[in-house]
């Protein structure tokens, strides 16, 4: 819509034409300042004011600064187009009085009607960060809270708050989810408050999320506890085959996982206690072993035709 | 699932939750030494009193606003309250039994067969939430009539109403066969 008016406003404006050729489009000569017609060389207009850089910048070794920048490069998208700047620190030793404070404090607020949502982002980039969270997950998170926060509706809430179920809900998004207990962990909210704020944004934004899966965490909780490739593929076919089967109704899908992980490892050479899986994936152990005990009779239609057994089916543990 | 399985299943109202007023200011402090079953809330400001005659629970708070819970149906709540009512116009206050107001119905229902949850989800998708990781069952509300059922997977579900006229057996005909 604005290109629209930007193009009637451009249309109304006298334009400089070739007198000979009008419907020449006429070429820039921006060194020159000159516009010229292609056809017969006719310089049209001339004196154009010069958009390129003031000075040259030469590409030094102590190059941090660039010349020719003028304002942050900050997120005009997110920031809702900060164009403000801000004076530095002071470099120099002129630039501090005499106790060692420096003489220019001034820092005051330059964006006071977003300061909440910078906040935010840089907790949300904190969070993240304390997971190791590629950008894409931090980007989209950022975008969800500005579209929470713009709607007002959940105005009431911790901004944490809403910035870690944010981030739940980014990673659910983007195909790789986190365990509520996982974001707990970084964020200083209870399970329950994010809980909570999770289910009012998902209304409030009217989007819905994929159930999560037990493949989903397969991959991250067999790392942590550094298992071999064929232990967490092992693991996740079982746990495939136990939710196909329906042995495990009503049961959280990080218990099945966790339940699997451990049937695959007590099968294998590298076996996990029930206290280690249940410290990685956030269960407790009785947990665990509950959802052990209901996949257990079926243990040896669930491991995979390929798998190699040290410890054979008969043998598993039984609790 | 036709109509008449619906009807054969027993739905078994659990709980309703009503409000009333007593258009006086109560004395808490005076209620909870003189009354008897009571519970005295000073950090919340209020009054549990209990009865047992219909088993019910009282909130009762300064203002003159009294919750109601406990009661298997909607006449046994009134008559509780109306009780409740009367016992505290005994300990001395002028009490006025107005706005009386049913505000919550529980209903539990069992189904003979397992649910699937996630396919169950799936194939509900507006209507249904299900958060594993918070709540083992499915969240399902019926807009139209206020409602809202939790589904386990073993075949049990929870119904409750926020509506003064209740009709419990509707929800029920809405729902998806075994799956």
């Amino acid at each position: 819509m604005f290109s629209q008016r930007r193009a009637r406003i451009l249309d109304a404006l006298p334009r400089v034409t070739c007198p000979n050729h009008p419907d020449a489009i006429l070429v820039e000569d921006y060194r020159a300042g000159d516009m010229i017609c292609p056809e017969c060389g006719l310089v049209v207009g001339d004196r154009v004011i010069d958009v390129g850089s003031e000075w040259r910048t030469f590409s030094n070794d102590k190059a941090t600064k660039d010349p020719s920048r003028v304002g942050d490069s900050q997120n005009p998208l997110l920031s809702d187009g900060d164009l403000s700047t801000m004076i530095g620190k002071g470099t120099g030793a002129a630039s501090f009085d005499e106790f060692g404070n420096s003489k220019y404090q001034n820092r005051r607020t330059m964006s006071s009607s977003d300061r909440a949502m910078m906040n935010a982002f840089k907790e949300i980039t904190t969070m993240a960060d304390r997971i190791n969270l590629p950008r894409n997950i931090v980007d989209r998170t950022n975008n969800l809270f500005k579209q929470v926060y713009e709607q007002k509706s959940l105005k009431g809430r911790a901004n944490d708050a809403i910035a870690s179920a944010c981030l739940y809900i980014a990673c659910r998004q983007e195909g790789v989810p986190r365990t509520f207990k996982e974001i707990c962990a970084v964020s200083r909210i209870s399970k329950k408050e994010i809980g909570r704020c999770f289910k009012l944004i998902l209304k409030a934004l009217e989007t819905s999320v994929d159930l999560i899966t037990t493949g989903d965490f397969m991959s991250r909780f067999c790392s942590n506890l550094c298992l071999p490739k064929q232990v967490q593929m092992a693991a996740t076919h079982i746990a495939r085959k136990a939710v196909e089967l329906d042995l495990v109704p009503g049961r959280s899908p990080i218990s099945v996982a966790a339940a699997a992980i451990y049937m695959a490892s007590q099968a294998s050479a590298e076996k996990r206690t029930q206290k280690e899986i249940g410290d990685i994936a956030g269960v407790a152990d009785v947990t665990i072993r509950q959802s052990y005990r209901l996949i257990y009779p079926r243990a040896p239609d669930l491991f995979p035709t390929d798998f190699k057994f040290d410890t054979p089916v008969d043998k598993l543990p039984q609790l | 699932m036709d109509a008449d399985s619906d009807v054969a299943l027993d739905i078994l109202i659990t709980n309703v939750v009503c409000v009333f007023r007593t258009r006086c200011h109560l004395n808490l402090r005076k209620i909870a030494l003189e009354g008897a079953n009571v519970i005295y809330k000073r950090d919340v400001g209020k009054v549990l009193m209990k009865l047992r005659k219909p088993r019910i629970t009282a909130t009762i708070w300064s203002s003159g606003k009294i919750i109601c819970t406990g009661a298997t149906s909607e006449e046994e709540a009134k008559f509780g309250a109306r009780r409740l009512a009367r016992s505290l116009q005994k300990l001395g206050f002028q009490v006025i039994f107005t706005d009386f107001k049913v505000v919550n119905v529980l209903a539990v229902c069992n189904m003979p067969f397992e649910i699937r949850l996630p396919e169950f989800t799936k194939n509900n998708r507006p209507h249904a939430s299900y958060e594993p990781e918070l709540h083992p069952a499915v969240c399902y509300r019926i807009k139209s009539l206020r409602a809202t059922l939790q589904i386990f997977s073993t075949g049990s579900i929870t119904v409750t109403v926020l509506k003064r006229k209740y009709t419990l057996p509707t929800p029920l005909d809405s729902e998806q066969g075994p799956t």
